[in-house]
């Protein structure tokens, strides 16, 4: 039998140095900002029972998921997203919390991926979910929070495109088509294919039929609301009219919040048979070819596990970020390597020696060779530049002068 | 103005591709005289063509490396997953088909069918479509040796003119759905150069 002992699953790999470093920066930098506005953090089971991610509202692709079963022969999942389960949490362990709860998590998910394209299956996400309020404070705060993560993160040239999903369902539930033909009208308008959703549509000769073609087409900046409002002029529905309103003041108050410049609209950001209710909404950078953090709000999902609240959140993807950090170079500057050398009867003295030089805020390196020949043309080879010598109780300094060469 | 990556799949619809884009009034003398080069400029607007085979200007485009892509509806079929589908370019026209030997009743009987195909996925999902099992056995070749050869009962695929099916004694069944060149654009591309690309769309539609 073959034995893939020596390679990573598709989807799946190793990480070293410097990627663990960005890493882990992004990752303390989102934690700092969350707790930061009073988010406290959740940590919820890498793999649960698929029932959970089988909800009404959730309905996760089945073929996307990760499976194994208990000793009882129940169906697992290896956790495919972090908002279902955090629902769950909240409905159960929290119910008569004072409420809002605000939650943040960096945890792994997993998806199932063909690996020919170079996609992750094991993606790291840091996000937050407020829980139980369902004002536009509420919208408000966890948008300006995306884009403080972003910031945060160290990209300053990212955009956030917001959208409604309420409009598209409104406009769906008007034209009355099953629900194999509603999905493919989802799915082109989503990949915004005019031309096939032209065909799809050609059908339904109604005003929302009409709309529904032109949504894939409103986006870009402040201007798309005219343009919706023109679109949308003959329903003179007050439900309609109440959502484009509300997406505009959430527009416009985001402009106030400094976000001008930074912000778009699609009308036409309809995530696949997703639990978002309200607002929705993605970030982009010009380093990465797909969103880098989404969210939204989710106001059905928690009562699929028998409470009803409202809540809104959003994740960032921290391996795109990450990836983009290490290929724009933005990594913060290691601190300074320095060797520490003795003869093996003075090895308590330099271990000590040691603890002195990391109080001093570098990294110091007991050296394990044998000589002081080899533990120069090491620190040659490895770019260390400075060598502390341990002595008969006293400290020299030798300038290696390492090349880095790594 | 950004700088704009696209990939067109060579050959015919690069080929094609090229006069649309000469319509439009780009220099494409660089595309015309390539030699080896992968990668060749138009000077206005500032663009970089990339010329790649179809599934790679799919996965070009998907990754965000290339901005926009030219590819035939039957790549996107078969490999295609998240990118914005925004053109049909009208060119590369043809036809997914089920084709069976002449007289054979594809539909007859209980036994599973066997279908040959160089697209197993489109192959599958239309079966499905139709709540049928079927066993596909992949073709990288002329997949209409199969049936000939007792390999299959019948085969999904590309059909222009139906000549070649012809001439090897099988007939179409029926159409599965219709193929052209289409302009496909990364997610992220078009949200943030959203002027560039749309531009560039629009110049597009006005020649097609």
């Amino acid at each position: 039998m073959r034995r893939y002992d020596r390679i990573t699953p598709d989807g799946a790999k190793d990480r070293l140095f410097e990627q663990c470093d960005v890493r882990r920066e992004v990752l303390s930098a989102l934690s700092a900002l969350f707790s930061a506005r009073s988010y406290r953090e959740a940590i919820t089971p890498g793999f649960e029972f698929y029932d959970v991610f089988d909800s009404s509202s959730s309905s996760l692709p089945q073929d996307g998921m990760f499976k194994l079963t208990d000793l009882k022969g129940r169906l697992l999942v290896a956790r495919p997203d972090s908002t279902v389960p955090i629902a769950r949490l909240v409905a159960t362990r929290l119910r008569g919390h004072s409420l809002p709860i605000r939650l943040y998590y960096s945890q792994n998910v997993y998806r199932m991926v063909s690996g020919s394209n170079g996609q992750s299956g094991e993606i790291m996400q840091a996000g937050v979910e407020l829980i139980g309020s369902s004002t536009a404070k509420s919208d408000i705060e966890v948008l300006t929070l995306a884009a403080e993560a972003l910031k945060r993160c160290g990209l300053s040239d990212f955009r956030i495109e917001l959208g409604h999903i309420g409009i598209y369902k409104y406009l769906i539930n008007r034209i009355g088509c099953g629900d194999e033909q509603r999905e493919d009208i989802r799915s082109c308008i989503e990949s915004k294919n005019y031309a096939a959703l032209g065909d799809l549509l050609s059908g339904f000769d109604s005003p929302a039929a009409r709309a529904l073609g032109q949504l894939p087409r409103l986006f870009g900046g402040e201007e798309v609301f005219e343009k919706a409002a023109v679109l949308f002029r003959d329903f003179a529905d007050e439900d309609l009219e109440k959502v484009l309103g509300y997406l505009k003041s959430v527009y416009r108050t985001l402009q106030r919040c400094g976000l001008d410049g930074k912000l778009m609209v699609d009308f036409g950001l309809v995530n696949q048979a997703d639990y978002y209710t309200g607002i929705i909404f993605h970030g982009y950078i010009s380093e990465a070819g797909e969103p880098v953090a989404s969210g939204g709000r989710y106001d059905g999902l928690i009562k699929d596990f028998g409470e009803s609240l409202p809540a809104t959140g959003f994740a960032v993807n921290v391996d795109l970020v990450s990836a983009a950090l290490l290929q724009s170079g933005g990594v913060r500057e290691q601190p300074e390597r320095v060797l520490v050398f003795c003869r093996e009867d003075e090895t308590a003295e330099a271990l000590g020696c040691i603890g002195e030089l990391e109080k001093s805020g570098v990294t110091a390196e007991f050296c394990t060779l044998e000589s002081l020949d080899e533990a120069v043309s090491y620190a040659k080879k490895t770019g260390i530049k400075r060598i502390c010598v341990v002595e008969r109780g006293c400290v020299r300094t030798i300038d290696a002068g390492g090349d880095a060469d790594e | 103005m950004s700088k704009l990556r696209i990939a067109l799949t060579k050959g015919r619809l690069e080929d094609k591709t090229v006069e649309l884009f000469e319509q439009m009034g780009l220099d494409c003398s660089a595309i015309r005289s390539k030699g080896r080069s992968l990668i060749l400029h138009i000077p206005e607007p500032d663009i970089d063509v990339v010329l790649a085979k179809a599934a790679d200007v799919i996965t070009y485009v998907e990754s965000g490396v290339c901005d926009m892509g030219v590819v035939g509806k039957d790549t996107i079929q078969e490999c295609g997953s998240s990118f914005y589908e925004v053109l049909d370019l009208g060119f590369g026209r043809c036809r997914f088909a089920l084709a069976v030997p002449a007289g054979s009743d594809f539909y007859g009987g209980y036994g599973t069918k066997r279908i040959a195909t160089k697209y197993p996925k489109v192959a599958r999902s239309y079966f499905e479509g139709k709540g049928m099992d079927i066993d596909v056995v992949k073709i990288e070749g002329s997949v209409e040796l199969a049936p000939l050869l007792g390999l299959a009962d019948g085969i999904v695929d590309i059909v222009e003119t139906g000549r070649t099916l012809k001439e090897n004694g099988l007939e179409i069944a029926e159409y599965v759905s219709d193929i052209s060149a289409r302009l496909i654009v990364n997610i992220a591309s078009l949200k943030l150069k959203k002027k560039d690309i749309e531009d560039f769309i629009e110049r597009i539609e006005r020649c097609l």
